[in-house]
């Protein structure tokens, strides 16, 4: 196996709430290997964020906490560093854009500042240095007249514009891993494209890895090299980009790809849906987490959680059923 | 920035026009022997004169023609001498204070000033430092006490608590006296020699380099520090804690933290000055609230200042005096309203530069 950027074993994290403790991640495994792009799908509230947040230790504690797993970067365990230790990694090594650009950035501070803060932080640079540096780095996103721009502050700028700023912030350091969580969701439909072209063209030509968490499996469709699917704080299926379209296994994978609306779809006909949302888990589940929304349900899937098997050389999914002939597999 | 700070003060005086139709209305519901004391300098000798006054001054007149003169006053034909006019600052004869309302405020407010000052300065200061550590340290002991605090502060009325405070460091301690300052310390102060730059004792004591003096204006003012605060203090730590709370699950914070900032810098750095927001507009209400605590808390501890005078008005039906106190508080009101929207801009760009 070739060397991995990331390497995230067993990882776990749980949420205390009044109502009980819930399960967000269960023992997600996964790595990434340098330049790589992975696309990490799921409905809201399959511990897609979460296991990203984990790995970055900004999961809000309390009430969250990592209660198992190891992430390893370059030989040392993310998840063992010192709050000291890990914030020279965050926004240095691995940058981050989130979901909502509008209330991402700090309402109070001008756009240069913030993105000043990380290149002073992180690589030294004195406050002049790093102005010129934020205004090339808003050129870099797009921003015109990227100078002038910098003495704004974050209600002027659009949300595309504002998503630009973070992805510039993000990478301001030059990091080896960009997790940018579902940057688009909040966008509108011209906007998202705009911004899938920009960090495709970044990536191109800084070379990072790229982390992709998402709920469209359309915009990972021509981006990403790999995808993983998750689903109630698991990994459900992971698979090379091409076979997961050309050859989805998991009824949730299934489901999703045909929940995508098609341009060569009759007319009149209702979008379909995967009934039903995705669990709460107040227990570490002993069945498949899928099988109450799942139509190939058979009685092993509501006694035993399947794991993740090799189906075909890089493809790994956890189903007891064959989708193909409906039957058990084995 | 400067646009906007302008349209704030224009409003000033259409505020102003607000409060003083307010109180000519009330003032309507007196008898136009009551109102002729807008109009006098002294006590009235016989009725006549009143009736003269009345005349004079036409308080038989139109609402509006009454309403102008109340505003602007009169001028003597004869002599050339002008009477009344809230603008020019006559608001008439306070039958309580003897004197003119004007000079009783000019006499009194400075005590209650310089009583505000002290009670509300460290209120903001060490307020919001608490406030913010215990959202900080949330569910953690400074927490627990703040909210205590708070609880207890927020439910005891200030009168009880003035007499609590009375009873305990005036009568059975004997720590601190009631009143504004001590005989020997009184004679001091009407001298020659003491000189006065603000009106302000705790400050002209220092500045006329008498530190007993100025100890001795602290001890007198203690406690009725403590008991027009103590509220401000509860609700201020408890505001500010949740506002700070509030602003440390806004996503710019986690944002924050993913670029690598040092906790320390999450904290003062982005989260505080967002959370200082709504402390902003408590601090205006803080101000205007404890204009109204200081009549009670003068009251309770015999100090001279303006909410005691508007008390003994108030229970003597000086309409006029109690008038005048409640235009005077108006004009603090709106005061304290502008600044707090100056502050306003200065702290959130929005409000700035829309």
């Amino acid at each position: 196996m070739q060397n991995l950027l990331l390497d995230v074993k067993g990882l776990e994290t749980q949420f205390k709430t009044p109502d009980g403790v819930v399960h967000a991640v269960n023992g997600v495994s996964f790595g990434l290997k340098e330049s790589e792009t992975v696309g990490v799908v799921g409905e809201s509230g399959c511990g897609k964020s979460v296991t990203m947040l984990s790995v970055l230790g900004l999961i809000p504690s309390p009430p969250g906490k990592v209660v198992a797993g190891q992430a390893f970067f370059f030989g040392q365990d993310l998840l063992k560093m010192s709050n000291e230790e890990i914030r020279h990694v965050r926004g240095a090594q691995i940058g981050m854009v989130f979901q909502d650009p509008m209330t991402s950035l700090n309402p109070v501070l001008t756009i240069g500042r913030q993105l000043e803060e990380p290149l002073m932080l992180h690589i030294g640079m004195t406050r002049n240095q790093a102005r010129e540096r934020a205004a090339e780095l808003l050129g870099m996103v797009g921003i015109p007249n990227a100078k002038d721009r910098l003495n704004d502050y974050p209600h002027q700028y659009s949300g595309g514009m504002s998503q630009r700023v973070m992805i510039a912030m993000a990478l301001s350091c030059s990091p080896q891993i960009l997790i940018a969580d579902e940057p688009t969701t909040a966008l509108d439909v011209t906007i998202q494209a705009q911004i899938v072209d920009l960090v495709k063209r970044l990536r191109d030509e800084l070379g990072m890895a790229v982390i992709w968490i998402t709920h469209d499996l359309g915009v990972v469709a021509g981006f990403a090299e790999r995808v993983m699917v998750m689903y109630g704080g698991y990994i459900i299926e992971e698979s090379p980009v091409n076979l997961l379209y050309g050859n989805p296994q998991h009824p949730y994978t299934i489901g999703l790809l045909g929940s995508l609306p098609r341009v060569d779809e009759r007319k009149h006909e209702k979008l379909y849906s995967i009934e039903g949302a995705p669990p709460i888990l107040y227990q570490k589940p002993k069945a498949c987490p899928f099988a109450p929304r799942c139509k190939w349900a058979m009685d092993r899937c509501w006694k035993e959680n399947p794991m993740l098997e090799v189906v075909e050389p890089e493809h790994r999914v956890a189903c007891w059923v064959d989708t193909k002939t409906g039957r058990s597999r084995a | 920035m400067v646009n906007y700070i302008i349209r704030r003060l224009l409003l000033v005086p259409l505020l102003l026009f607000g409060v003083t139709i307010l109180i000519f209305g009330m003032l309507q519901f007196l008898t136009p022997v009551e109102r002729s004391a807008l109009y006098v300098r002294e006590i009235p000798k016989n009725e006549r004169q009143i009736e003269g006054i009345i005349l004079k001054y036409g308080l038989d007149k139109p609402l509006y023609v009454q309403y102008w003169r109340w505003l602007v006053g009169t001028t003597d034909q004869v002599t050339g001498e002008r009477n009344g006019g809230i603008l020019f600052g006559d608001f008439g004869w306070s039958r309580t204070g003897g004197q003119p309302v004007a000079t009783l405020i000019k006499n009194r407010f400075p005590n209650t000033l310089d009583l505000t000052l002290w009670a509300v300065g460290p209120v903001i200061l060490v307020g919001i430092w608490l406030g913010v550590q215990a959202a900080v340290h949330h569910n953690g002991f400074a927490d627990q006490a703040g909210r205590i605090f708070s609880i207890v502060g927020t439910s005891f009325p200030t009168f009880v608590f003035g007499l609590l405070m009375l009873m305990i460091f005036y009568a059975n301690l004997q720590w601190f006296p009631p009143g504004r300052l001590s005989t020997e310390a009184s004679i001091v102060v009407n001298s020659e020699s003491f000189k006065t730059y603000t009106s302000l004792l705790t400050i002209d004591s220092l500045l006329n380099g008498r530190f007993d003096i100025f100890i001795d204006t602290l001890r007198h003012m203690i406690l009725p520090i403590l008991t027009l605060s103590y509220i401000s203090w509860a609700t201020f730590l408890r505001v500010t804690r949740s506002s700070m709370l509030e602003t440390l699950r806004q996503d710019y914070v986690t944002t924050a933290r993913a670029k690598g900032l040092p906790e320390r810098d999450v904290i003062y750095k982005h989260a505080r000055p967002n959370a200082m927001i709504s402390v902003i507009t408590l601090a205006g209400f803080t101000v205007v609230g404890l204009m109204g605590g200081v009549v009670i808390t003068e009251t309770v501890f015999d100090y001279p200042g303006i909410g005691k005078a508007a008390a003994e008005a108030a229970g003597q039906l000086d309409v006029v005096t109690v008038l005048g106190f409640a235009l005077f508080n108006g004009l603090i009101l709106i005061v304290a309203n502008v600044v707090v929207d100056i502050l306003y801009a200065f702290v959130d760009p929005r409000v700035r530069l829309s």
